[in-house]
C-alpha cells in the first residue's frame, strides 16, 4: 500500500476529438462564481514565564496533536573549521538519549505509541516537530522536554551521526541537482558565514564535546518559539508547556548576529561533471521579507519563473522550445536578505542557448514594462491562492510563529493581499532594475567538459571550480 | 465526495485506470506523453481560431511523421529530404503559434487561485489533480470535462523533447533511477510492468500524434474514470455541476485485451549496472497484489523491516553494524493492478560493499522465516499503521488522493478503511508462512549498481 507514493512521474513537472460534438460551453473566463467567504483563523500567542513564545490553535477533527519548536540556531553559527556542527548537534540531540533514557530507549518509547519526533537544522534555524495521538500527549511531552532540556549526547550516537553525514557528503556527487545547488550556495554566499559548508574534513574534526558546548551556548527558551496545535484547547496547551518546559534553564543563552550577505561581482562559474545534461543556475540578492520591495518582487518572480506554465522561463524554455523538463525560478526571503534564483536543466548541446535565454528573459523585465494582462494575472493568482496558506491549524500557527521569527509586523498576513494589489508595473520594473543587475549575477553551470568549451567560446571569462566535499 | 469545512478550499482528483502497463511494445511512453499533452488546451481553450488551427495541426502531424520515417531509415536516410522536412516542420510550427494561445489551462487555473495543478502517470493509473477556492468548482468541471472530450495536442514535437529531457534527468543522470529501470526490466521478463513509465529512448524518438490520440480515445473514458472531490462543498450542488459537464461524455465500453502474465520465476536473476556513482543494491521478490491477504502481511513485514529507527534493518545494518547508509523496503512495486514485488533498496556505507550488505539483509529475512515476531513488536507495528491511517485524514488533497486511488484500483474506496482492520488480525504465524513462501532465493531479482571506472 505504501507504494502509492512511489513510481509515478509528474508533469511538472493533433486534435483528438472523441465524439462529434457536445453542446459548447462558455469560455472559462466568462464563468461567474458565488462569493467566497474567507475568514483567516488566528493562533493565540502567549509568552511563558521563562520566555518561550507560544502559538496555539485548536482543531478537533482528528485525535492528533502537533508540537513544533523553532530555535534560532543554524549552520551559519558553525565555528570556522567545524562546519557541520549545528546539524550534528540537532541529529544527536534527537538520537543521543537523555538523563534517564538511552537514545535507543527514546526510540523504542516513541515508536511504540507511534509518535514521530524529528529535529533538523538548516542554514538559519533548527526545527523540532513532534506528532502524537492525543491519548499519548504526556508521554510525548515527557520525551520532548527531556531531549530539549537534558540531552545526553551519547558518544556512539555522535559517531553514528558523523559517519552518516560523511557518507552523505561522499554521495552528493551522485545527485547532480544536490551537487549543483550546494555549490551554488557556496558561490552565492561567498565571503559570508552562510557560504561555509560542511565537508568531510570539517565533520571529521567535530567531537562530542563540541556538540555539548554548542548545545549549551544556543539551546535556550530565549532562543526558541513554539506552536501547539490540534486536538487540545489553548488553555491546556499553555498549561502543558508550562508544566514540561517551565524549568527550562534560562540563564545560559546567546544570540549571535550574522551579517547579511553583500553583493558579489557578477561571474559565470563552471563545475565539471560527466553527464548528458547541464544544470544552469542564476542567482541574485533580493529584498528581505520585511522590505516594502518584497511585494513587487513576489510578482516579478511569479512572472519570471515561479508562476507555473505561463511564467516566462517555463513558457519560453520548456513549452515553446522543448529545451528542458525542469525550468523556473524562486524567491526566498528571510528577515535580513532575500535571494532570487532562476534555473533550468537542459541537454548538454543546448546549454549555452538556455543560459542566454535566461539572461534575455531577465533583461526583458528590466527593459520593457510588463503588460497590464500579465500584471493582473500574477496579482490575481497570488491573491486568489492566498487562502491555501490557511489549510490547517498547524500550518496557520507555524506561519504566524515564523512571521514573528522573521520580524514581520503583526498584521503582515492580514494586509498581504492589499499590498500585492497596490503594486504597479513601474514598481515591478524598478525592482527588476535594482536587484537583477548582470554585474552582480552569480551564475553556475554544472555540465560536461564539452559544455565548458562551448560556453568558453561564447561567454569568455568563466571560472572553473572544483567540488569541495 | 467528502465534505470538510476546515477552509474554503476544495481538492479534486480525476483518475483514469490506465498507465504505462497498458502500452504496446514499440509505443512505450505513450501514457505519460499523453498526460503532458493534455495541458495544451482544447478546441475552445487555447485557440484564436480553431478551424484554421486544425488544418495546420494536421499538416504538422503529417510532416512530423514523415520526418520520423526518414530518420527511422538509419543509414539509408536521405539527408536532403531530412533537411527539407525539418524546415517545413519549423515553418508549420511558426504558423501554428499564430493561431494558438500557449498554456491556457494553466493560466486560467492559476489566475483563479488554483494550487497543486499537476498530473501524474504511473504504471497503473493516470491522475489529474488541482485544488481551488471552493467557489470555483464549476471552473474545474468546465476545464476537466473539456479535456476529457476535446483535447488538442499542440506543440507535440516540443513536448516530445521535454519528455526526452525528463528521461535524461530522471534516468540517465540519476543512479537510482537508472538502477530501478533496469531492475524492473529484469524482474519482469514478460509482463508489461517491465516497461519504464517514461518509455524506452528509441520509442520516444518515434512516438507520434496518432499514437497518443489512439491511446487517449481508448482509455480516457468516463467508464474508466473515478473522480474524488474533497473539501468545502455542498454535495448536492457539486453533483449537479459534475452531471452538467461530465454527464454528456459518452461511455466507451472499453474492451481490455489479454495482458501477458508474468511466468513463475524459477531461479535467481542478477544484474549489474555500471554508473559513475557509489554502489546501491535493489532486491525484489514476486508476490500477489492487493486485495490478496498475503499483500496485507507484506505491509506488516515492510514496517517490521524498515519503518523507523527501531525497525530491524535500521537497527542491524545502519545503527549497530555500520553496513548501510540507508535501507528501505517497499511493498508493491512497481504497481498494484497486477502481481508485483516486495522490494528492498539499500546503500552500503563506504567502504562496505553491496555483497556484505546483501548477506546481512538475507540474515534478517531468514529471521522472519524462523523466529516468530514477538507480541510487543507486532503491537508496535499495528499502532504505527493505525496512527499513519489517522495522519492520512488531515488534508483535502490527501483524502481525495487516497479515496480515488482505492476506488480505481481496488474497486472500493473503503479498502483503505478495511485495510487497518485486516492488519489488526495478522499473526506471527502469518508472517512466517508468507516469508517462507515468497522470500526465497529462486523468486528473487538482485540489481547492483557498480561504480564505473573513469
Amino acid at each position: 500500500m505504501s507504494a502509492l507514493i512511489w513510481s509515478v512521474i509528474f508533469v511538472l513537472c493533433a486534435c483528438a476529438s472523441r465524439v462529434s460534438s457536445l453542446p459548447p460551453h462558455n469560455s472559462p473566463d466568462q464563468l461567474s462564481y458565488p462569493p467566497l467567504h474567507i475568514s483567516l483563523p488566528q493562533a493565540q500567542r502567549v509568552v511563558t514565564e521563562n520566555g518561550i513564545i507560544l502559538y496555539s490553535l485548536e482543531d478537533h477533527e482528528i485525535p492528533l496533536i502537533n508540537i513544533s519548536v523553532v530555535v534560532k540556531i543554524g549552520s551559519v553559527h558553525d565555528p570556522i573549521g567545524k562546519e557541520g556542527l549545528a546539524e550534528l548537534t540537532g541529529d544527536v540531540l534527537r538520537t543521543g538519549g537523555t538523563r534517564f533514557l538511552s537514545g535507543n530507549a527514546v526510540d523504542e518509547t516513541l515508536e511504540f505509541f507511534a509518535g514521530t519526533l524529528s529535529i533538523s537544522v538548516n542554514r538559519d534555524y533548527a526545527s523540532v516537530n513532534l506528532s502524537i495521538l492525543k491519548k499519548d500527549l504526556d508521554k510525548g511531552l515527557n520525551v520532548l522536554s527531556e531531549i530539549l532540556q537534558h540531552p545526553a549526547f551519547e558518544e556512539e550516537k555522535c559517531n553514528l551521526a558523523k559517519a552518516l553525514k560523511i557518507a552523505e557528503l561522499r554521495r552528493i556527487n551522485d545527485d547532480p541537482q544536490k551537487l549543483a545547488f550546494r555549490e551554488f550556495n557556496r558561490i552565492m554566499y561567498r565571503n559570508t558565514p552562510r557560504g561555509r559548508l560542511a565537508t568531510i574534513s570539517s565533520v571529521e574534526k567535530i567531537q562530542r564535546d563540541d556538540l555539548v558546548k554548542f548545545y549549551k551556548r544556543f539551546f535556550s527558551p530565549k532562543n526558541a518559539m513554539m506552536t501547539v496545535t490540534g486536538d487540545i484547547t489553548s488553555n491546556e496547551a499553555i498549561h502543558k508547556i508550562n508544566q514540561y518546559f517551565g524549568m527550562w534553564n534560562t540563564t545560559l543563552n546567546e544570540t549571535v548576529v550574522i551579517p547579511a550577505p553583500g553583493k558579489n561581482k557578477g561571474r559565470i562559474f563552471f563545475l565539471s561533471k560527466e553527464m548528458p545534461q547541464s544544470i544552469v543556475i542564476h542567482g541574485y540578492l533580493a529584498p528581505a521579507k520585511p522590505d516594502t520591495d518584497s511585494y513587487a518582487f513576489e510578482i516579478l518572480d511569479f512572472i519570471i519563473g515561479s508562476g507555473g506554465f505561463r511564467s516566462r522561463i517555463f513558457h519560453d524554455i520548456r513549452s515553446s522550445l522543448g529545451l528542458a523538463y525542469t525550468a523556473g525560478s524562486f524567491y526566498k526571503a528571510r528577515s535580513d536578505h532575500g535571494i532570487f534564483v532562476a534555473y533550468a536543466i537542459t541537454g548538454s548541446e543546448t546549454t549555452s542557448t538556455v543560459l542566454s535565454l535566461i539572461q534575455s528573459i531577465i533583461g526583458n523585465v528590466k527593459n520593457s514594462q510588463i503588460s497590464q494582462n500579465e500584471l493582473d494575472w500574477s496579482k490575481n493568482a497570488i491573491n486568489n491562492s492566498f487562502i491555501f496558506s490557511f489549510l490547517s491549524a498547524d500550518q496557520i500557527a507555524q506561519q504566524q510563529m515564523m512571521n514573528e521569527y522573521n520580524k514581520l509586523p503583526e498584521d503582515y498576513l492580514l494586509t498581504f493581499r492589499e499590498k500585492i494589489k497596490k503594486v504597479d508595473a513601474d514598481h515591478v520594473r524598478s525592482v527588476a532594475n535594482i536587484y537583477l543587475s548582470f554585474d552582480e549575477a552569480n551564475i553556475l553551470v554544472v555540465g560536461n567538459e564539452k559544455v565548458y568549451d562551448s560556453l568558453k567560446s561564447k561567454f569568455g571569462d568563466i571560472q572553473k571550480i572544483g567540488d569541495r566535499l | 465526495m467528502l465534505e470538510r469545512h476546515m477552509s474554503p478550499t476544495v481538492s479534486f482528483y480525476i483518475r483514469h485506470r490506465v498507465g504505462s502497463v497498458d502500452e504496446e511494445t514499440g509505443k512505450t511512453g505513450a501514457a505519460h506523453l499523453l498526460e503532458h499533452l493534455l495541458f495544451k488546451g482544447t478546441k475552445t481553450v487555447g485557440t484564436k481560431n480553431y478551424e484554421i488551427e486544425e488544418k495546420v495541426l494536421k499538416q504538422i502531424a503529417r510532416t512530423g511523421h514523415l520526418l520520423d520515417l526518414e530518420i527511422m531509415k538509419g543509414n539509408q536516410t536521405d539527408g536532403k529530404q531530412l533537411e527539407l522536412l525539418k524546415i517545413q516542420l519549423d515553418k508549420l510550427n511558426k504558423e501554428h503559434k499564430k493561431w494558438m494561445v500557449e498554456n491556457e489551462i494553466d493560466r486560467i487555473y492559476t489566475e483563479n487561485g488554483a494550487v497543486d495543478i499537476n498530473a501524474s502517470t504511473g504504471r497503473d493509473l493516470t491522475t489529474y489533480h488541482v485544488s481551488l477556492p471552493s467557489n470555483k468548482i464549476e471552473l474545474w468541471a468546465r476545464i476537466e470535462a473539456d479535456r476529457m472530450t476535446d483535447p488538442v495536442f499542440r506543440e507535440f514535437y516540443a513536448e516530445r523533447n521535454v519528455v526526452k529531457e525528463e528521461r535524461k534527468q530522471r534516468i540517465e543522470s540519476d543512479p537510482g533511477g537508472k538502477l530501478f529501470e533496469q531492475f524492473f526490466a529484469a524482474a519482469f521478463i514478460a509482463h508489461p510492468y517491465r516497461h519504464p513509465i517514461l518509455g524506452w529512448s528509441s520509442d520516444l524518438n518515434f512516438i507520434n500524434m496518432d499514437d497518443t490520440e489512439y491511446f487517449f480515445k481508448k482509455y480516457h473514458a468516463p467508464d474508466n474514470t473515478v473522480i474524488a472531490v474533497v473539501g468545502d462543498i455542498d454535495p448536492v450542488k457539486t453533483l449537479e455541476i459534475i452531471k452538467k459537464y461530465f454527464g454528456p461524455i459518452p461511455r466507451q465500453n472499453i474492451t481490455r485485451t489479454h495482458v501477458t502474465e508474468e511466468p513463475l520465476q524459477t531461479g535467481e536473476r542478477r544484474i549489474e549496472v555500471l554508473f559513475d556513482a557509489n554502489p546501491h543494491i535493489i532486491i525484489g521478490y514476486h508476490k500477489p497484489n492487493m486485495p490478496a491477504f498475503d499483500d496485507y502481511v507484506f505491509d506488516v513485514m515492510e514496517a517490521i523491516l524498515s519503518k523507523g529507527r527501531t525497525s530491524r534493518l535500521y537497527k542491524a545494518l545502519v545503527r549497530d553494524k555500520g553496513l548501510a547508509e540507508t535501507v528501505q523496503t517497499v511493498n508493491g512495486m512497481p504497481g498494484s493492478r497486477y502481481p508485483n514485488l516486495f522490494v528492498l533498496y539499500a546503500i552500503p556505507r563506504h567502504p562496505r560493499t553491496n555483497a556484505e550488505l546483501e548477506a546481512a539483509i538475507y540474515s534478517e529475512i531468514d529471521r522472519l522465516k524462523t523466529e516468530p515476531v514477538s507480541e510487543k513488536e507486532l503491537e508496535k507495528i499495528k499502532n504505527q499503521l493505525k496512527a499513519d491511517f489517522i495522519r492520512g485524514l488531515d488534508s483535502n488533497a490527501g483524502l481525495a488522493s487516497t479515496l480515488s486511488y482505492f476506488e480505481t484500483l481496488a474497486g472500493d474506496y473503503r479498502y483503505f478503511i478495511h485495510h487497518i482492520n485486516v492488519i489488526e488480525k495478522i499473526t506471527s504465524e502469518d508472517i512466517i508462512r508468507v516469508a517462507r513462501r515468497y522470500l526465497t532465493s529462486d523468486n528473487r531479482t538482485v540489481a547492483s549498481l557498480v561504480k564505473k571506472k573513469q
